[in-house]
């Protein structure tokens, strides 16, 4: 299977007034034509950063990235941010978190959307905003043309993250980037938008890179997972392989804390204990350790390296899950 | 909008409007002294607010310098709002080096009284080696014009600015340059409608600000001295407040109620235009 992006050795640094941040540290990922891959972690852990740092939307004089990004055949990481331009609307979009703050407030939506329209496909305004009310009535906006006409704050948390949709989708991008595209709605709407991001991505073949910390939404949207944890990939997998036989103490530590609907009300909810490793200053060994049930010694002096379990499954641990390794409780 | 915005309003409505039709009004001639009647109180026969000593009628003169005082500030701040915004939000655009030093530029400029400025930029540009031969006072409007620019610049520069950065990050421009949008677009097309309200109140209240600048650099005798404007007065009548003090007050209070009248609105405009904001 040939890889749409293909990402190598991916870091992306910060420098800040307290030292060199490493928010991504060498991250390796594939993402195939046509596939939907998820990437899950908790804050902080570096999904967002990773997937603009892919995207060479980070920009600003204290970042410092490395490593290569090939789109669709092109290296991309050695482009400037002018050449780059040539693959955003058509190659690559991306949709934004927060629906609030990723629209111009003092635009109407219908100029919004055209721009990319406009400006990517040399578009006539007539021929872009056509379109634009066709693309409000993809992503199920009733009476697009109205709404064309509207400003942001006239429309509710769901409609707009429809209209942000709308606007990535305009150019159809061979690839899309979803950067939790629905933490910011309530679960009702979560829903319909995740099935009309399905659904799209059927209809305009599209590749997406999903991005969110909800396991939930990973496992019904995706065929493959990556989660990652204080900047790396610590286990990546095809998703049901991934659900069935877990490798990584991370991951089932996620899955347990999200709460289930039969746990007994007295109960507390099952938390990760502690914290992310501060980023300035990681330790030496693996970066769970501190807060993992199984940690050993070994794991808090030596860094893991990624290992491969078969059937694409890759995890980054000293002592996996399953694993017949004698543990001792910590 | 409240009853004192309307006031205001409407003052600002009025001087905008006598500073056009202010010569064509029937009125003595601003520059002719009548002989007759120096020095004579307000309300009297054929000079409503009275004359100054040496005979020029105060309504005319009032009425006539509207045009060149309300010129001076508004050419001074649309020029020096035109290059500061520019400036300021470029600046804050690119960030960098370039950021570093714009910012310090404007730091530097401002930390220049406006009219040690003024003052020097008139004895420097707009004065004449020998008193017999005296500087044109349109030459004079052009210095003072030139260096109450030079002051907006940095003010209005930092205001943008700071504006600027505030937009800057947010999530819509990242969205734009996801969408493969040029530079030249963003910053058009999605800075700048969100940086003007910002720009307008501010820029109100620099109008005043000019204002009273022009007053304040006649009093020290670099205004416009010998022509028609509402420093030009005040420069004239300065040494006669002790015993003909209506001369003062007319234009005083002219320029007062015009100032007050530009931070009124300035202030309402920022408050209606933060509400919008408010609402997202």
């Amino acid at each position: 299977m040939t890889a749409l992006l293909s990402i190598k050795d991916l870091v992306v640094r910060f420098r800040t007034p307290r030292g060199l941040l490493e928010a991504v540290r060498g991250v390796n990922l594939d993402i195939p034509a046509g596939a939907s891959v998820g990437i899950v972690g908790e804050s902080g852990s570096g999904k967002t950063v990773m997937s603009r740092a892919a995207m060479g939307l980070l920009s600003g004089s204290n970042v410092e990235r490395s490593g290569s990004v090939m789109f669709d055949g092109h290296e991309l990481s050695s482009l400037d941010s002018v050449q780059v331009r040539e693959y955003f609307g058509t190659g690559m979009a991306m949709i934004f978190q927060d629906p609030m703050t990723a629209l111009n407030p003092v635009r109407r939506i219908g100029t919004q959307i055209s721009e990319g329209l406009r400006v990517r496909l040399g578009m006539s305004k007539k021929d872009a905003m056509k379109r634009s009310a066709e693309l409000l009535a993809k992503v199920r906006i009733p009476d697009p043309e109205a709404v064309l006409r509207k400003f942001p704050y006239q429309l509710s948390g769901g409609m707009r993250q429809r209209v942000m949709i709308a606007t990535a989708i305009a150019c159809n991008p061979k690839l899309l980037f979803a950067d939790e595209p629905t933490t910011a709605l309530d679960v009702t709407v979560q829903a319909q938008i995740l099935n009309l991001l399905a659904d799209l991505r059927k209809d305009l073949g599209m590749s997406m890179v999903l991005v969110t910390h909800d396991l939930g939404v990973v496992a019904n949207n995706t065929d493959f997972v990556a989660v990652m944890y204080a900047g790396e990939i610590v286990e990546m997998a095809p998703t049901t392989e991934l659900f069935a036989n877990m490798k990584m103490p991370y991951t089932e530590a996620l899955l347990k804390s999200i709460p289930k609907i039969d746990a007994p009300t007295e109960k507390r909810l099952p938390v990760i204990e502690g914290r992310l490793p501060n980023p300035t200053d990681r330790p030496d060994g693996c970066g769970f350790a501190s807060r993992c049930s199984y940690a050993q010694d070994k794991c808090r002096q030596d860094r893991p390296e990624l290992e491969d379990a078969g059937n694409g499954h890759l995890y980054r641990c000293w002592y996996p899950l399953g694993s017949t390794i004698a543990r001792k409780s910590s | 909008m409240d009853l004192f915005t309307k006031v205001c309003s409407t003052w600002l409505a009025i001087i905008a409007i006598l500073a056009v039709v202010g010569p064509f009004l029937p009125l003595p001639d601003p520059r002719e002294a009548d002989f007759a009647a120096p020095g004579v109180k307000p309300f009297s026969p054929g000079h409503l607010l009275g004359t100054d000593s040496n005979g020029y009628d105060l309504l005319s003169n009032v009425v006539n310098g509207t045009r060149v005082s309300l010129m001076i500030s508004l050419v001074s701040v649309l020029v020096g709002g035109l290059i500061g915004s520019s400036i300021g939000i470029i600046s804050a655009y690119v960030r960098g080096r370039f950021d570093g030093i714009v910012s310090t530029l404007f730091n530097i400029i401002l930390s220049i009284p406006n009219l040690v400025l003024g003052l020097s930029l008139v004895a420097v540009l707009a004065t004449s080696p020998d008193p017999s031969i005296p500087v044109s006072s349109n030459r004079r409007i052009f210095v003072i014009m030139l260096s109450l620019t030079f002051v907006i610049i940095p003010i209005l520069g930092r205001i943008a600015r700071g504006a600027t950065l505030a937009w800057v990050n947010r999530e819509f421009v990242v969205a734009a340059r996801s969408m493969g949008m040029r530079d030249k677009d963003i910053i058009f097309k999605h800075i700048v409608p969100n940086v003007l309200p910002a720009i307008y109140s501010v820029g109100f209240l620099a109008i005043g600000v000019v204002i009273v600048a022009e007053g304040s650099l006649s009093l020290l005798g670099v205004g416009v001295v010998d022509g028609v404007s509402w420093g030009a007065m005040i420069a004239r009548v300065a040494g006669e407040f002790t015993y003909l003090p209506h001369s003062m007050y007319v234009p005083v209070t002219v320029l007062a109620l015009s100032v007050i009248a530009c931070n009124q609105v300035g202030d309402h405009l920022r408050s209606r235009l933060d509400l919008r904001e408010g609402k997202i």
